[in-house]
């Protein structure tokens, strides 16, 4: 019987799949790169919008904002790289796979940024608009920045989360680090490339989860 | 006589069907300091945020340098620079330093370039005496040098008025001082100033006018010997007592 080393660390195994496991990791850092600025970016949009509109719209906001966060995100993974060629979009992959994974992170981002500008005092609001500013530029310069240091360590961690959901993507045939690892799995018998890509994901995610506690222990603005 | 900057024309506001306002008609010509005074709850507040519409008034007219002032869009922002705001819990922005918090309208609301916008509010801060601590933080300034920054934040915008809430409500007593010193000395720079304020010594002092305020209405209004030494109502009087 071969030993729990042979199994689960096989340095020979390993070596013949790092090539494709390496190419993986660069696929899961493509979709990183797409999916988090993104969500950020539509995050701030809908949390914005909804702190400027009328009730109606806010309450409808939050509605769709609640059945995506609602939806298990593998669902909405497989719904919207399935759904898409449906409505005569044919987007790559990748980039299929960038957008389902956006529109599910912008759900959490955006409620992490609404709380933050909920946080912030009205009468901000108010010595802003005094100066003549207008409501774009309150929130550009008085409102987003205070409210992204009051949340910043949710939004940090929410980072670390839509970093693991890209795994996600080897359900739907992507070639990332885990669609890789479970290839190389099949040709070697050998469940060792799984423990490589964990290595992998852990040298990535590490770092990130240490920025994430640093950001963390800070204290929130003082007022 | 002064023109007119400031004219208020039966200003009416409700709250829930509570009015606060009862048809308010007053003027602030230009260099006068004109010192609302009244119990809490009798309006000031809400009298001061109707003239740039921070509160939108149900009724009645505001007219600013001679003209109906904007109720809305781009022109109501502009009117808004030229009316400067001073609050009575100063509002400052936490993350920005004195200087930013001075120069950040004049940047971006008045479209100043960098540098005329960080030379606008370093000569606001010289006004209120914090050249000095133009790289502060809000939370490493007094109460009464955030209040002082409060007032170079509007005076950087170079306004035609400033509507003062109460500036020294929130300070501690020996701090009030620094304030009612910056607020005079601009007085005599010929900075026409509405201020709400409960400092009777200053106003007497200070004012060119006093006008009671009780109840969402003019009760009294004059200049400070008439209206604090000669009251008609027995409301003033009662007023004036309990101070």
């Amino acid at each position: 019987m071969a030993s729990i080393f042979e199994t689960f660390l096989n340095g020979e195994v390993m070596l013949e799949s790092a090539g494709l496991l390496l190419r993986g990791l660069l696929v899961t850092l493509e979709v990183s790169v797409l999916v988090i600025p993104g969500g950020i970016a539509v995050g701030a949009a809908l949390a914005t919008a909804a702190s400027v509109a009328p009730p109606w719209l806010d309450r409808a906001l939050s509605w769709g904002v609640d059945l995506v966060r609602a939806f298990p995100p593998l669902v909405l993974l497989v719904l919207i790289v399935h759904g898409l060629p449906f409505l005569g979009l044919e987007p790559p992959p990748l980039l299929g796979v960038a957008i389902a994974l956006t529109v599910n992170t912008a759900a959490y981002y955006g409620e992490i940024l609404r709380a933050g500008i909920a946080s912030i005092d009205r009468a901000q609001w108010e010595a802003a608009r005094s100066t003549g500013l207008s409501t774009p530029g309150v929130l550009r310069f008085v409102i987003l920045p205070q409210a992204v240091r009051n949340v910043l360590p949710d939004l940090a961690g929410n980072t670390l989360e839509a970093a693991k959901l890209t795994a996600l993507a080897s359900a739907v045939a992507l070639p990332d680090l885990l669609r890789m690892a479970r290839i190389a799995q099949g040709v070697h018998f050998n469940p060792s490339p799984l423990v490589l890509a964990a290595i992998l994901y852990l040298l990535f995610l590490w770092p990130l989860a240490g920025v994430v506690r640093r950001i963390g222990g800070r204290t929130t603005l003082p007022v | 006589m002064a023109l007119p900057v400031l004219e208020l024309r039966g200003i009416g506001k409700a709250f829930d069907g509570v009015p606060a306002l009862k048809g308010i008609d007053l003027s602030v010509h230009e260099g006068e300091l004109v010192a609302l005074i009244g119990p809490s709850g009798s309006g000031k507040s809400t009298l001061l945020r109707c003239c740039n519409r921070l509160t939108e008034p149900d009724g009645g007219a505001v007219r600013f340098g001679g003209r109906p002032a904007p109720s809305g869009g781009r022109a109501l922002a502009e009117a808004r620079r030229r009316m400067g705001m001073v609050f009575q819990a100063f509002n400052l922005y936490p993350h920005l330093t004195a200087l930013e918090n001075a120069a950040l309208a004049p940047r971006r609301a008045a479209g100043l370039s960098r540098k005329a916008a960080e030379q606008a509010a370093r000569e606001a801060l010289s006004r209120v005496g914090l050249a000095d601590r133009a790289d502060a933080r809000p939370d490493a300034l007094s109460g009464g040098q955030q209040q002082r920054v409060a007032i170079a934040r509007a005076l950087a915008l170079r306004p035609r008025i400033l509507l003062l809430d109460e500036p020294t409500s929130a300070l501690d007593p020996e701090l009030v001082g620094s304030v009612l010193d910056v607020i005079g000395s601009l007085k005599a720079d010929g900075v026409a100033m509405l201020i709400a304020t409960h400092e009777i010594a200053f106003a007497r002092e200070a004012a060119d006018r006093i006008v009671f305020l009780a109840e969402g209405r003019i009760l009294e209004s004059g200049p400070p010997e008439e209206v604090l030494d000669r009251p008609r109502s027995a409301r003033l009087r009662s007023f004036l007592r309990r101070l």
